[in-house]
């Protein structure tokens, strides 16, 4: 359709509101300039009536209709004059002309004959070769011994008031057509320049795309201030997972070439090393799990639902649970309130699965899993009562850089990379001993919202 | 024991599977879902490692659905990328423990054997009934205390009778468990096992013969 453009949707719509609009106020405009010409005609008849029943003079005369005259001095001079426009007649009760002005003489003014109602105007327009308009008058003239009808007929020509409405519509029809070509032009300006910062972020995100542009310009007015930042965190956090995945992969195509290089040497032994051989696959295999696991954790996502800490500790403990059957362990997990934090569910399993599994692992008999909100952070708590993590252990999870690689424990690899996701998250990470003597882990996330 | 590999890399899984026998495990290898879900329907295991990245049925639906055909013997996951979202999904689909690639085949033969006791409801490796005690671990059984020289097929069948307590188990069954698929199956040869298996573990006398139908393994109290 053509209305797939947001400034063609507001074009078509205001511009049609505003033609309906003009239309209706053309209307009726005019209707009542036509009415109020129409009804000055009629007053004009009106006068020209009033002032022909002041000019009747009775004679006194003994034959009907030969008893009035006009003073013609007092006569609207144009009722004189022949063909003026203006015209008006005087008949008696049987429809004969008393007296006609000498206006209507040359010109055939179809008066009505028959009597109107005594004492009411009467209106009409008159349609023929020529328009006019007709007023009627009747009046009851009394006389000493009887009385009688006496008709007033006044009639214009319609031709000056049609001219004057005429010019009246054409002047309104200019009028309107200029509004509405300075309000469309103007809507235009107005629309441009308000979807240009529309137009502004497809170019821009084009740049994006292209790479010629890191991120959103700031000028962007109120109404999209939210959607261009939150545009901004996507592209940034899509580039951040990108760098962090040609790392990993960059760091472990270089980790992976000198253990290959000393088994490819090894092997043109003719009675290669065994324990060489196996120690090499064994550096390999921690290389491969440590850059695995810092390349494909999402991050804090800028889209994402929220995650609720409590049931994914559930699940996840319900599984463990499983794998360790044969183990007596006594279980409880902890989450009378929900705990949301937003992000990539899969991280956070990552997290409390490394951390309760290492719980199973290391308790003598009892784990204890905890949920809850403390201010604004999301807590986990997972305490066992095995061991305990040594303090040099501790320090070697929290201490940046030289951590994985020296590290070949699964406890060790798994806390590490907990810790890596945990930062990832602008989370913390504390470990202590719980009060049964085992590790407490206690780990802290933002909460959503 | 009989087991079921379901594995699609073929050098893992030739790798697997000799490992096993050579431990003593009658072994069905498939190589995608679709052969996996046939041998789990048609034949009856002891135990099946499943990879989850299978061609053709995935692995979580491959255990889906054999779990809801109401196979229930033990299922160990393997999983290459190691994330909890595979093993949780693996594990909730009713598998029973899991394995990250690569592994360790000691590791692999511990869960396993592990997988196996639980399900016959031994807590220990050391399987014990009275003055019987079989160690699974090591292989090795003894009366009383004193170790007892066993053949390997005549290990198997004690072993798998322990796992299988105070129930008829018929030759069949035995030679259904002990053997690979197309190795000739005399049942004979079962009755001359557990004719030697019982005069070397005199005077404990557990295994009944229920005539014309089999073997019963019975406990103590039993």
């Amino acid at each position: 359709m053509f209305a797939n453009s947001i400034q063609k949707r507001l074009m078509i719509t205001t511009t049609l509101v505003l033609v309906v609009f003009l239309a209706l106020v053309g209307w009726v405009l005019d209707r009542s300039y036509t009415n109020s010409i129409v009804t000055s005609a009629e007053e004009q008849l009106r006068l020209v009536i009033y002032s022909l029943m002041g000019t009747v003079v009775d004679t006194g005369g003994e034959q009907e209709g030969e008893r009035l005259e006009f003073a013609p001095g007092l006569i609207e001079p144009r009722l004189m004059q022949p063909d003026s426009g203006l015209y008006a007649t005087v008949m008696d009760d049987h429809g004969e002309d008393i007296w006609v002005s000498p206006s209507a003489l040359t010109t055939g003014v179809a008066f009505p004959r028959r009597q109107s109602v005594p004492g009411l105007f009467q209106f009409h327009s008159v349609d023929g070769a020529v328009a006019r308009f007709v007023l009627s008058y009747t009046v009851i003239w009394e006389d000493v011994d009887s009385d009688y009808q006496v008709m007033f007929s006044a009639a214009t020509d319609q031709a000056p008031f049609r001219a004057t409405i005429a010019q009246f519509r054409r002047s309104l029809g200019l009028g309107f057509g200029a509004a509405v070509l300075v309000f469309v032009l103007s809507q235009l300006l107005a629309l441009r320049w308000g979807l240009m910062p529309l137009r502004t972020m497809a170019s821009e995100v084009e740049e994006l795309e292209s790479g010629e542009r890191e991120k959103l310009s700031d000028a962007y007015p109120l109404e999209l201030t939210g959607l261009a930042a939150n545009l901004d965190r996507f592209v940034l956090h899509e580039q951040r997972s990108r760098s962090r995945y040609r790392h990993a992969l960059e760091d472990l195509a270089h980790s992976l070439k000198t253990p290959l290089a000393v088994v490819r040497n090894a092997l043109l032994d003719s009675q290669p090393d065994k324990d060489l051989l196996s120690e090499q696959l064994q550096r390999m295999e921690t290389t491969v799990t440590h850059q695995l696991s810092k390349a494909t954790p999402s991050g804090p996502v800028v889209v994402g639902q929220a995650v609720e800490l409590g049931q994914l500790a559930q699940r996840l403990t319900r599984a463990v649970r499983k794998a360790y059957a044969e183990r007596d362990i006594q279980v409880e997990v902890a989450t009378p309130n929900p705990v949301l934090v937003r992000g990539d569910e899969r991280d956070f399993m990552e997290i409390l699965g490394n951390l309760i599994e290492n719980a199973f692992k290391y308790t003598r008999g009892s784990v204890r899993i905890e949920t809850f909100v403390e201010g604004d952070r999301g807590v986990a708590l997972i305490c066992d009562d095995g061991p305990g993590i040594p303090e040099n252990r501790r320090r070697e999870v929290f201490s940046r850089g030289h951590r994985l690689d020296e590290i070949e424990n699964g406890q060790g690899i798994g806390l590490a990379m907990v810790a890596e996701l945990v930062e990832l998250y602008q989370g913390d990470l504390a470990i202590d001993t719980a009060p049964a003597g085992g590790a407490a882990v206690r780990v802290a996330l933002p909460l959503a919202g | 024991m009989r087991t079921l590999i379901v594995e699609d890399e073929a050098a893992l899984r030739e790798q697997l599977a000799t490992h096993l026998k050579n431990n003593g495990f009658a072994v069905d290898a498939a190589q995608d879902g679709e052969e996996g879900l046939y041998y789990g329907r048609e034949y009856d295991y002891d135990a099946a490692v499943i990879d989850l990245g299978l061609p053709k049925i995935d692995g979580i639906e491959l255990i889906d659905r054999l779990r809801r055909e109401k196979r229930s013997f033990p299922i160990l996951v393997l999983t290459a990328r190691g994330h909890w979202q595979d093993k949780v999904s693996g594990l909730e689909a009713g598998a029973d423990d899991y394995l990250t690639k690569p592994f360790q085949m000691e590791e692999l033969m511990a869960r396993l054997n592990a997988l196996i006791r639980r399900a016959a409801g031994y807590a220990s490796p050391v399987l014990a009934q009275g003055d019987l005690q079989l160690d699974t671990g090591k292989k090795e059984v003894r009366v009383a205390g004193d170790a007892v020289e066993l053949t390997a097929y005549e290990y198997k069948v004690l072993e798998y009778l322990m796992l299988n307590p105070d129930r008829v188990v018929s030759k069949s069954e035995l030679t259904d468990h002990l053997y690979e698929q197309d190795f000739d199956r005399d049942s004979n040869v079962i009755e001359v096992f557990v004719g030697r298996l019982r005069k070397k573990l005199n005077p404990i006398d557990f295994i009944r013969t229920v005539r014309g139908q089999g073997y019963r393994f019975v406990t103590q109290q039993g």
